[in-house]
C-alpha cells in the first residue's frame, strides 16, 4: 500500500436540491479497488462524480496525486455518434494525442475488453452489454490512474456479469489503477473490491476491509446490505451457567429463552443487534434435542437457502446444494444449530 | 431571361445572409436555452416558441416602422435596400433556428454534458462534440428556416418595396408579374422557386434516410 493516495476526499460535504453528503475521509489507492454500497438515493453517484471533480463542493476537497488522470464510466454510458472506434478515440481526441497514437491506444483498449471485432461499427447499434464495454475501453484508453465505475454491471446477465468481473479483475491487476466502483450487486462487489465503503443516507457509514466490514459491520442497515442476513435484537445478560463466567464475551437473550454467545463484549442489560452471515451457521441432523426445524429451503442448483424456526426467531442458512445437507434437509426436519461466537457480531442499538 | 436570373440570384442573396446571421447568432442562444437552467428561462423560450409562427407580413410592418425615415433606425437609410430584406428574413429565421436548436439540446440523453466533460472536453472540442450530436436537429433548423424565408412576400415587400432592378425577389416577381399579365414569367419564378423548395426538402430528406440505413 503506498503512502499517499491517489486520490483522497477530505471533509467532503456537498449539498444538491435538499440532499447532502458528507464523506470526512476516503483513500483511493493504486492497486486497490474501494466497493461503494448503499441503498438508492444514498449519495453513491454523487459521490463518484465528485470525486471525478463534476460537482462543486460545498466544503472540503477531493485532493489527487502529481500527474493524477481520473476516468468516470456511467451507469449510463452514452454512445456519441460515429464508430465505436471513434467513441474510444473521444477523450484521446480531447488531449490531442496524435492520430496514431490516438488509434494504437483506442485499439489496445478495445482488444482489453473484447471489443476490438466491433471497432467499425456504428456505435448506436450496440448492445448493452456492448456498450458497458465500450464505455469501460473508453476509460482505459487514457491510462487513467483513479478510475471510477457507476453499477458497471447494470444491464447484463448473469454470464456478462461474470464474465466482466473477470475481464475488470484482470485489468486492475496489470494496470494498478485505483479504483472506486459504485454497485448495488453485492457478488460482484466482493470478487472486486478490496475494501468496502457503504453510504447511508449521504453519511458515509463505515469504511474498512473487505472481510473486517462484512465480519463487522457498523450496525444493523450496514449489516443488511453486506449479507449478515440474520440480525435479531436482544439484550447482554450475565451468563447463566458459572462455569462460563470467565468466558471472554458476552451472553445475549434473544427472547423467551433462546440464548446465543458472542466472542464481543458488551456489559450486562444493555440492548444491541446481533448478527450472523447465514454461512456461518452449521447444521447437523440426528442430535438428541434439536434446536429449530426447517420451514423452507429454496435452491439455484448451488446454493441453497434454508429457512429455520428457532424457537420463533426466523434463521436464514446457506448450505451447498446437491452435496450432504444441501442435498437431504426438507421442509419440517429438526436440526441443531452450531454458531461460534467469534461469528456473532454485536452492534450498538441507536 | 437575364431578368429572372437577377431575380433569382438576389433572393438567394437575401434570404442565404439572413440564414447565415440567424445561424450565428440562433445557434448560440439555442445552446444556452437547451442546456441551462436560469431565471427568465421559461420567458425566452415561449418568445422563441411563439416567434416560429410570426406572420412574415407583422414581422415586415415591424421592421419597417423601425426603418422608416421618422423611425428609431431612420438615419441608418436602409429602408427599401437589400439589407432591410435582410433584417426582416433574420428577425423570421431566428426563432426557428433557436427554438429547434433549444429542443435538439434539450433532447439528449440524461448527463450528456457531464459525459462530455468527465472525457476532459472543453470548449472548443466540447462544442463540436454537441454539434455532431445534434446535427440532424441542426439541419433540420437551416432547411426550415430557409425555406421559410425563401417563400415568404409580406416581409420583403414590406420593407423592401419589390423595386425592379433592386430588391425584386422571387416571391414579389410573381405577385408582380401576374398583376401586369406576364404568366409566363410569373411561371419561370414560380417554377425556380419550387425547384429550390424540393431541393431543400430532398437534401434534408436525403441526410435522414443515410442515418437510417
Amino acid at each position: 500500500m503506498s503512502a499517499t493516495p491517489a486520490l483522497a476526499v477530505r471533509d467532503l460535504e456537498l449539498t444538491r436540491g435538499g440532499f447532502t453528503l458528507r464523506v470526512p475521509d476516503l483513500d483511493l489507492r493504486a492497486g486497490e479497488a474501494v466497493a461503494v454500497l448503499g441503498p438508492n438515493g444514498a449519495g453513491k453517484s454523487t459521490l463518484l462524480r465528485a470525486m471525478a471533480d463534476l460537482l462543486p463542493l460545498s466544503s472540503g476537497e477531493v485532493t489527487r496525486a502529481a500527474g493524477c488522470d481520473v476516468a468516470l464510466v456511467f451507469q449510463r454510458p452514452i454512445a456519441f455518434s460515429g464508430t465505436v472506434a471513434r467513441n474510444v478515440e473521444l477523450p484521446l481526441w480531447a488531449q490531442r494525442l496524435p492520430r496514431t497514437e490516438r488509434r494504437e491506444r483506442a485499439h489496445a483498449a478495445m482488444e482489453e475488453f473484447g471489443i476490438a471485432p466491433l471497432a467499425e461499427r456504428d456505435a448506436a447499434t450496440l448492445s448493452g452489454g456492448e456498450l458497458r464495454r465500450l464505455a469501460l475501453a473508453r476509460a482505459f484508453a487514457t491510462q487513467p490512474d483513479v478510475l471510477l465505475l457507476d453499477e458497471p454491471f447494470d444491464d447484463l446477465d448473469a454470464g456478462g456479469r461474470e464474465a466482466l468481473s473477470l475481464d475488470l479483475r484482470r485489468v486492475l491487476d496489470d494496470t494498478g489503477v485505483a479504483v472506486a466502483m459504485v454497485t448495488h450487486d453485492l457478488r460482484q462487489a466482493l470478487l472486486l473490491a478490496d475494501r468496502i465503503a457503504v453510504l447511508l443516507d449521504g453519511a458515509l457509514a463505515q469504511e474498512g476491509r473487505r472481510d473486517d466490514v462484512l465480519r463487522r459491520p457498523a450496525g444493523p442497515e450496514v449489516a443488511r446490505l453486506v449479507g449478515m442476513a440474520n440480525l435479531w435484537l436482544g439484550r447482554v445478560v450475565e451468563p447463566g451457567t458459572p462455569g462460563l463466567s470467565r468466558f471472554p464475551g458476552s451472553t445475549i437473550e434473544l427472547g423467551d429463552g433462546v440464548r446465543i454467545t458472542s466472542a464481543e463484549r458488551v456489559a450486562p442489560g444493555i440492548d444491541v443487534w446481533v448478527g450472523v452471515r447465514p454461512e456461518n451457521v452449521k447444521l447437523t441432523v440426528g442430535e438428541a434435542a434439536p434446536d429449530a426445524t426447517v420451514s423452507s429451503i429454496v435452491s439455484d442448483g448451488v446454493l441453497a437457502t434454508a429457512l429455520l424456526d428457532w424457537h420463533g426467531l426466523v434463521l436464514r442458512t446457506h448450505l451447498v446444494a446437491g452435496r450432504g445437507l444441501g442435498n437431504t434437509l426438507k421442509r419440517g426436519d429438526a436440526v441443531s444449530l452450531t454458531i461460534r461466537p467469534e461469528d456473532t457480531h454485536l452492534m450498538p442499538r441507536s | 431571361m437575364n431578368e429572372l436570373l437577377e431575380v433569382a440570384l438576389r433572393t438567394l442573396a437575401v434570404s442565404g445572409a439572413a440564414l447565415v446571421f440567424a445561424v450565428a447568432i440562433g445557434l448560440p442562444i439555442g445552446f444556452v436555452l437547451g442546456r441551462y437552467r436560469f431565471f427568465g428561462r421559461g420567458l425566452l423560450v415561449a418568445l422563441a416558441n411563439s416567434g416560429m409562427g410570426l406572420p412574415p407580413v407583422v414581422v415586415g410592418l415591424a421592421v419597417a416602422l423601425l426603418l422608416w425615415r421618422s423611425g428609431p433606425l431612420g438615419e441608418l437609410r436602409l429602408m427599401y435596400t437589400p439589407r432591410a430584406m435582410v433584417l426582416a428574413q433574420l428577425v423570421i429565421a431566428l426563432p426557428l433556428i433557436i427554438g429547434i436548436t433549444l429542443a435538439s439540446v434539450g433532447q439528449l440523453p440524461e448527463d450528456f454534458h457531464l459525459q462530455v466533460r468527465a472525457m476532459g472536453l472543453r470548449r472548443g472540442r466540447a462544442a463540436w462534440v454537441l454539434v455532431r450530436e445534434i446535427r440532424l436537429g441542426l439541419l433540420a433548423a437551416v432547411i426550415v428556416a430557409l425555406g421559410g424565408i425563401l417563400s415568404e412576400v409580406g416581409a420583403v415587400m414590406m420593407v423592401g418595396g419589390n423595386l425592379e432592378g433592386q430588391t425584386r425577389v422571387l416571391t414579389t416577381g410573381i405577385l408582380t408579374y401576374v398583376q401586369m399579365g406576364r404568366y409566363e414569367d410569373a411561371l419561370a419564378l414560380a417554377a425556380l422557386l419550387l425547384g429550390l423548395t424540393f431541393v431543400l426538402a430532398g437534401t434534408l430528406t436525403a441526410i435522414q434516410q443515410a442515418r437510417r440505413a
